[in-house]
């Protein structure tokens, strides 16, 4: 059974007043360990997508189910802590909180859930090692590079281990060099440790390397 | 909001004729209160109606006084009442059934039959009529709560039958005060429960329902015991029954801003309930855990931080101006020498000077940051102008208090008619109540006092020396020079040398010039005198002085004259209340029994060990006296209208004052506004985190919450520090007019906990809305690629 489906879901946005319907009975399965890759133009509605598939934004009809449970039958809380647990996040732009270091960024997701702050900073360490990164924890987003901010994103998307990694356009922002090194770490993190990932992106050559393309216009996605 | 949640569908056919009908309803009732002639009385009610509670206070408050007044009208009046209200009623109810929620919206957003709405949305409906039962139903039970703990606590304490209620076991004999703070406890936890668990059915904040359930069902409470104070009749039904909470809330003078006060404190309490209720249930489970919300709450706002904390401090010390600048001084300096240190620094190691550099720039302040400082302020100025007024306002109770007391006697027992002529019997008795320290014997009355200089009416008391330094402070208060056992003793009195010098004038010797053998001044009894007094008829101790009482006339030669008699000024006392001092005269309980021909004495002064348990123990010796024909009276009952007109004052300066932390609350909110609109992307990514609305809404709250804490904290030290500032060195005032030499200051502990507690409340209040703005911040808004 798939991990991830998405069954007939209709989703639009508003642009000046204008109903733009980027999502047009979509239905997909993703299955558990797959590294996906979508491509499409600018506004087509690729983050729309990936905001749905990742439970930030509700469609106006259909499903999205997780292991064949309906997602969005649970209330807040659950699909809050649903979030928390299941589901990892890159953005184009880091989207760290500026008042913590790198390693209390890291350690974010963990404290939600309530864990204790011992194990998790310990963890988060670990992973800002494993990101190259173990001499920046105690610097703040303010005094890190674009590339370092976004592998302390990548580090926070995996402390809890998530079985979906979902990246929008992670290395956007960067320059090609360090645009590959992101890369790299996103593939080594699908091989090494399972996580299913969809990686949104336009850069061709990236979306050319990922074992699945998908391609998003018009409303519909299509494999590529 | 989604379309979905609130959709009416209004019939107008129905809304007109509920219109019109409760128009005719309106006319009926206006007929039927100008018919009883009860329109200025109504006139104050109509301000309620525009709360809501309408026409039904109105013509129950018209009904009552047509019943009261028993007008001509009265039999017409109650008829057409009833009518208007029902008709009245009536189209309030057409009106409601015109207001319906339109049936759950066919048109779906979307095309695909079939396919579940977000279900968010799908679980809101438009009123939850079980929500408003919990919120009514709730403040009511929290009112009759209130009204029965009191009654049932403090009952038996006082009133005549109180003895025999409480023999037959009905209720606890607490103290009132004590009985009304336990029962207010109690019934505050009552309405904070009712609004969780209300809160946490329905899911949401539901303030509509809170509003309707609080006016419909909570409001005639208030309103009834208000009324109860105009309505003579409802006092008649009413007054025995809730006697102990009259009794309380005529503590500060106006008993319905009691009532009012207390109906807001359950209403906060209520809201308290419905806002945790929310956070804590209002996505469907109980977690009321504060871990990275403090964790986020504290790095967001920082308030904690020691820099400022006693920057705040400093203004709040020694005003705006000096801690500025001093602030800037230090700032320049400091600024100056890092400078400096960057430039050399620059020439030895260029990139270490760089993230010197880097770290000045980041020492800047943000705009919310200035807003977060003068919130603190704000609310630190409220709580301290609370607490130093408060306390001076109670330094003045307490010195009037000290002075009445030091006077006054506690309690004073005598009998409805006529002097107590077997009183050291009566004082046998009276000394086995416990709680009883002291008695002494007094007779009292009023007379004129003249001396060479002036005249003047006083009052005169006639005491027993021996027992009265055991009630009074009278022995302490007399003046260096006299003495209170020369009232027993007069011949020890040495008459004053002016008074010598002129008695000895009358005998000289117009021919040689030359006083003759002293002659021995006459024996006059003593008396003691005020120090006002002394000086408006100029003399002093030993000086000469007649008391010429109006009543009880001697006959003379030339038909009846006032009594009169001669007395020596035996001593001057200073009580420190001008009226005393001005008023007051005291002579041997013997020469008044037999100037004003008493059997022993109009009544006995008491002193009791608690003097907050005065009105008890009075009442305990008149029990033990067997009641009627003996009364005591406490001093608060003496000095009801002085004491209730300060408490009253205290009150509404607290209230008053509190409008400066309400201010600080806007500022909060301003702040914390702020805030949310600098964090959105924050917020948005820490829901994409996976933190739930609620957790959104705990760490705003607790922003809120951090500034008022701070704020309370600061206000707390600095009106304390202001306090001491008072208490030890000392504001002068000038004697002569005020009769006091400084401000006095005394500092209540409880209520300046409260004024720190309100303040906090208030700021937690401030702050739920922009929490919950915070908390609808939709997660992709905020992450939307730049």
């Amino acid at each position: 059974m798939a991990l991830l489906s998405i069954r007939n879901v209709f989703k639009s946005y508003f642009l000046h007043g204008k109903r733009i319907d980027v999502l047009r009975d979509v239905s997909l399965d993703i299955n558990a360990g797959e590294l996906v890759s979508m491509i499409g133009a600018s506004g087509a509605g690729k983050s729309t997508f990936l905001h749905v598939l990742g439970t930030l934004d509700a469609p106006a009809a259909g499903e999205v189910l997780f292991d064949g449970k309906s997602v969005f039958a649970m209330n807040d809380a659950e699909i809050a802590e649903f979030r928390n647990r299941t589901i990892g996040f890159v953005f184009q732009s880091h989207y760290l909180l500026p008042e913590f270091t790198a390693l209390e960024n890291v350690a974010m997701p963990a404290l939600i859930q309530r864990r204790d702050r011992g194990p998790a900073y310990a963890y988060a360490r670990e992973l800002l090692e494993r990101v190259g990164l173990g001499s920046r924890v105690d610097h703040r987003p303010g005094e890190l590079s674009g590339g370092e901010a976004q592998r302390v994103a990548l580090a926070r998307a995996l402390v809890l281990k998530p079985a979906v990694l979902l990246a929008d356009e992670p290395t956007g922002n960067l320059d090609p060099t360090t645009g590959e090194g992101i890369h790299q770490l996103l593939r080594d993190v699908n091989r090494d440790l399972g996580i299913t990932a969809v990686v949104v992106t336009h850069n061709e050559t990236l979306a050319r390397s990922m074992p699945r393309r998908l391609r998003l216009a018009g409303g519909q996605v299509s494999e590529a | 909001m989604h379309p979905a949640e609130r959709q009416t569908d209004y019939r107008w056919p129905l809304l007109w004729a509920g219109a019109l009908v409760a128009l005719v309803g309106a006319i009926l009732l206006g007929v039927a209160i100008s018919e009883s002639e009860a329109w200025a009385e109504v006139a104050g009610a109509l301000g309620l109606s525009f709360v809501g509670w309408g026409g039904l206070v109105q013509s129950f408050d018209a009904g009552a006084l047509a019943l009261g007044a028993q007008k001509a009208a009265a039999v017409a009046g109650p008829k057409a009442l009833v009518a208007g209200t029902l008709v009245w009623l009536a189209g309030w109810g057409l009106i409601a059934a015109g207001i319906r929620r339109a049936p759950a919206s066919g048109e779906g957003p979307s095309p695909a039959a079939g396919a579940p709405l977000y279900p968010r949305l799908a679980r809101y409906r438009d009123f939850y009529w079980s929500t408003l039962g919990a919120y009514g139903g709730g403040i009511l039970l929290a009112e009759l709560a209130l009204l029965l703990l009191q009654t049932v606590l403090s009952s038996g304490v006082p009133s005549d039958l109180g003895g025999a209620a409480r023999e037959a076991g009905g209720g606890l004999s607490l103290p009132p005060t004590i009985a009304f703070a336990i029962a207010f406890i109690v019934s505050m936890g009552v309405a904070f429960a009712s609004g969780f668990v209300g809160a946490s059915r329905a899911q949401r904040l539901s303030f509509p329902e809170a509003t309707i359930g609080v006016f419909y069902l909570g409001l005639p409470v208030p309103i009834l015991l208000s009324l109860m104070e105009r309505v003579p009749s409802l006092q008649l039904a009413l007054g025995y029954r809730l006697r102990e909470v009259t009794y309380v809330a005529g503590l500060i003078g106006r008993p319905e801003l009691a009532y009012w006060l207390v109906f807001a404190a359950l209403v906060l309490a209520l809201v308290l309930g419905i806002n945790t209720g929310f956070i804590a249930a209002g996505s469907g489970r109980v977690d009321l855990r504060l871990g990275f919300e403090l964790f986020v709450a504290r790095r967001h706002v920082a308030v904690f931080r020691p820099s400022l904390l006693l920057g705040a401090l400093a203004v709040l010390m020694f005003g705006i101006i000096p801690p500025l600048i001093v602030y800037f001084i230090i700032r320049g300096a400091e600024a100056a020498v890092e400078r400096t240190r960057v430039k050399n620094l620059g020439l030895a190691d260029p990139l270490a000077a760089a993230s010197a550099q880097h770290r000045m720039k980041l020492h800047e302040q943000s705009p919310t940051m200035m807003m977060t400082a003068l919130s603190v302020g704000g609310v630190g100025v409220g709580v301290m102008a609370l607490i130093i007024v408060l306390s001076v306002m109670s330094g003045f109770e307490a010195d009037l208090q000290q002075k009445i007391l030091g006077t006054n006697a506690h309690a004073v027992v005598s009998r409805y008619a006529g002097d107590l002529p077997d009183y050291a019997k009566v004082m046998e008795q009276v000394k086995r109540v416990p709680g009883v320290v002291g008695q002494t014997p007094f007779i009292i009355n009023q007379v004129m006092i003249a001396s060479e200089g002036n005249v003047d009416g006083v009052i005169i008391k006639g005491i027993d020396p021996k027992t009265v330094g055991s009630v009074t402070d009278l022995p302490q208060n007399i003046l260096p020079g006299g003495d209170l056992g020369h009232l027993e003793q007069p011949a020890k009195i040495l008459p004053s040398s002016a008074a010598e010098g002129r008695e000895d004038a009358e005998e000289e010797d117009p021919i040689i010039g030359k006083p003759s053998k002293p002659a021995k001044p006459t024996v006059l009894p003593g008396i003691i005198i005020g120090r006002e007094l002394a000086a408006s008829l100029r003399v002093v101790v030993g000086d000469r002085v007649n008391v010429v009482s109006p009543l009880g006339t001697e006959l003379g030669p030339s038909g009846p004259i006032p009594k009169s008699r001669a007395f020596r000024v035996a001593g001057v006392f200073y009580s420190g209340m001008y009226e005393y001092d001005s008023k007051f005269v005291y002579i041997l309980l013997q020469e008044a029994q037999d100037f004003f021909a008493v059997k022993g004495a109009t009544g006995i002064e008491l002193k009791v060990a608690d003097i907050d348990d005065a009105r008890r123990i009075a009442n305990q010796v008149v029990r033990v006296l067997g009641g009627y024909p003996y009364r005591a009276r406490d001093w608060g009952e003496m000095n009801k209208n002085l004491f209730s007109a300060l408490r009253l004052e205290k009150l509404v300066m607290g209230i008053i004052l509190s409008i400066i932390i309400i201010v600080a609350a806007g500022l909060i909110v301003a702040t914390v506004i702020m805030l949310v609109l600098e964090k959105r992307k924050e917020i948005s990514v820490l829901k994409a985190l996976g933190v739930p609305d609620g957790g959104i809404v705990k760490i705003f709250l607790a922003e809120g919450l951090q500034i008022g804490v701070a704020g309370g904290v600061l206000g707390l030290f600095s009106g304390l520090a202001w306090c001491l500032f008072i208490e030890k060195v000392g504001i002068k005032l000038d004697p002569e007019v005020y009769y006091i030499p400084a401000l006095p200051v005394r500092i209540e502990p409880v209520q300046t906990a409260l004024a720190v507690v309100i303040a906090v409340l208030v700021t937690y209040l401030a702050s739920i809305y922009p929490a919950l703005k915070a908390s609808s911040v939709e997660p992709v808004e905020g992450l939307k690629a730049e």
